[in-house]
């Protein structure tokens, strides 16, 4: 069998993972209050857990270990949406692309959970918990500042509104999906947006907040295909700066 | 900001000098009481509290707070200010025995949990529910029911219905917890590391000379 729309899925899955988790752990020792922090940076850490559970897949199919996939490749090897990699900016805009991503996670891997690549049903049903959480604590938030003072709400509303076109790119299509939906290995990117869409729709309609016409925006395209902003390489950078000073390092 | 090096990013903005601000009005979160159960079986335990804004954000607050590392089956919280608390006594004093008894109230009665300090210093853990109208009845019924037994330092009556309890689907989200063996120090073997780094400098000292 031909293993690359597999592997692609896998690659965009651990990408996002990786680089997300690592965005968000930037917030470390900087969060709002002392909880949340503790919260937002174990999540972070979930994220990088889950993709090296991902990459260990792709191992298994003939990728190279997981610490050289994630440490030595450069941007434009990545597969990661455009979404993950932008600058932490303001908690507001941290919190609605958490709400964003993960509302797609949680999904994706509640599709997966039924796929027919056994082990990958495996991954998704061992941390449909962890992904709880993450949702958990997402729509919490959301509720909780969508519709708490003035300025939370025009906070939440002005990011929601910046990060919609990014987050549809979550979604960016490829030629090699139709074979992954005919063997049952994930329902593909058309049905995981149309749950999405849904869903937050729930959530935000529990808030004062209101939520864009997705169907009036374009989406914010080409991190799938290794097209990425400026922003990506400097994280790269810093991510594997102990990898690049010794390879072997271990703590 | 020109630099796009994250770490230059995460620095806060520079505060000037002899600046000053007033109060914000809205800075203070009120506290929750976070109580964890290690085991199925095993009963519940205190084990701290989180500042939040209401008891679903504390429940979110506090799943990471304190049950992040160790075993954890299920969670709840509640508003401390909705915990019932006994006179903390010293020495050999039972708390029970400070306890004014409440006659039975008429009306309709309502499920209590109720928990036991067994020794200063400890962490008050959960000895049953007791059905009642009111909190001081609630504590009167639980000294009916446990008192005099090992003797207790304090007891807490906490109505059930103020509690976020964790749901059954929620119990999964513990479920990659035992994996999680990084988030615990031990684990990183940080002594061992050091000893085997010291003795290969001395080897490399010894050699030299």
């Amino acid at each position: 069998m031909d293993n690359r729309p597999l592997k692609e899925l896998l690659y965009k899955i651990a990408d996002d993972q990786l680089i997300l988790g690592h965005r968000n752990s930037e917030w470390t020792g900087m969060g709002p209050l002392l909880e949340e922090d503790i919260a937002f940076s174990s999540m972070a850490q979930d994220k990088v857990g889950q993709s090296l559970a991902m990459y260990t897949l792709l191992q298994s199919l003939g990728e190279r270990e997981p610490d050289l996939v994630a440490f030595t490749r450069n941007a434009n090897q990545f597969h990661n949406c455009v979404l993950v990699e932008l600058p932490n900016s303001e908690y507001d805009f941290s919190l609605v692309r958490h709400f964003f991503f993960d509302t797609a996670e949680a999904i994706r891997f509640e599709l997966l959970s039924d796929s027919s690549f056994e082990p990958l049903a495996q991954v998704a049903r061992k941390i449909r918990g962890e992904l709880r959480y993450h949702t958990l604590h997402a729509n919490t938030w959301m509720k909780q500042l969508g519709s708490a003072t003035q300025e939370s709400m025009s906070r939440l509303q002005a990011s929601l509104n910046l990060a919609m076109p990014f987050a549809l790119g979550i979604f960016e299509d490829s030629p090699l999906e139709e074979e992954l939906i005919a063997s049952a290995v994930f329902a593909g990117e058309q049905e995981l947006k149309n749950r999405w869409i849904k869903k937050v729709e729930e959530i935000i309609g529990q808030t004062n907040l209101s939520l864009p016409d997705v169907k009036a925006i374009e989406p914010i395209l080409g991190g799938r295909i290794g097209k990425h902003t400026e922003h990506l390489q400097p994280l790269l950078d810093e991510m594997s700066e102990v990898f690049r000073i010794d390879p072997a390092a271990d703590w | 900001m020109k630099s796009l090096d994250p770490r230059v990013r995460r620095l806060p903005p520079a505060v000037e000098l002899n600046q000053t601000l007033p109060k914000s009005p809205l800075d203070q979160f009120v506290t929750f009481e976070v109580f964890v159960q290690p085991k199925d079986g095993k009963p519940f335990e205190h084990e701290g509290i989180v500042h939040a804004p209401n008891l679903e954000m504390a429940y979110v607050l506090a799943k990471e707070a304190f049950t992040r590392r160790f075993d954890c089956v299920s969670m709840y919280v509640v508003e401390s200010g909705k915990v019932n608390v006994s006179p903390l006594t010293e020495g050999d004093t039972n708390a029970y025995d400070l306890i004014e008894d409440v006659p039975g109230q008429a009306g309709e009665k309502e499920s209590y949990e109720i928990y036991h300090l067994a020794k200063r210093g400890k962490q008050h853990v959960h000895a049953g529910s007791v059905q009642a109208c009111l909190p001081r009845e609630a504590m009167t019924i639980a000294k009916q029911k446990w008192y005099p037994g090992k003797g207790v330092c304090n007891i807490w009556a906490i109505r059930t219905a103020d509690i976020r309890f964790t749901s059954p689907e929620e119990k999964d989200l513990w479920l990659t917890l035992p994996d999680k063996k990084f988030r615990d120090a031990a684990e990183y073997k940080g002594g061992e590391k050091l000893k085997s780094f010291l003795e290969a400098k001395g080897q490399q000292n010894l050699n030299h000379h």
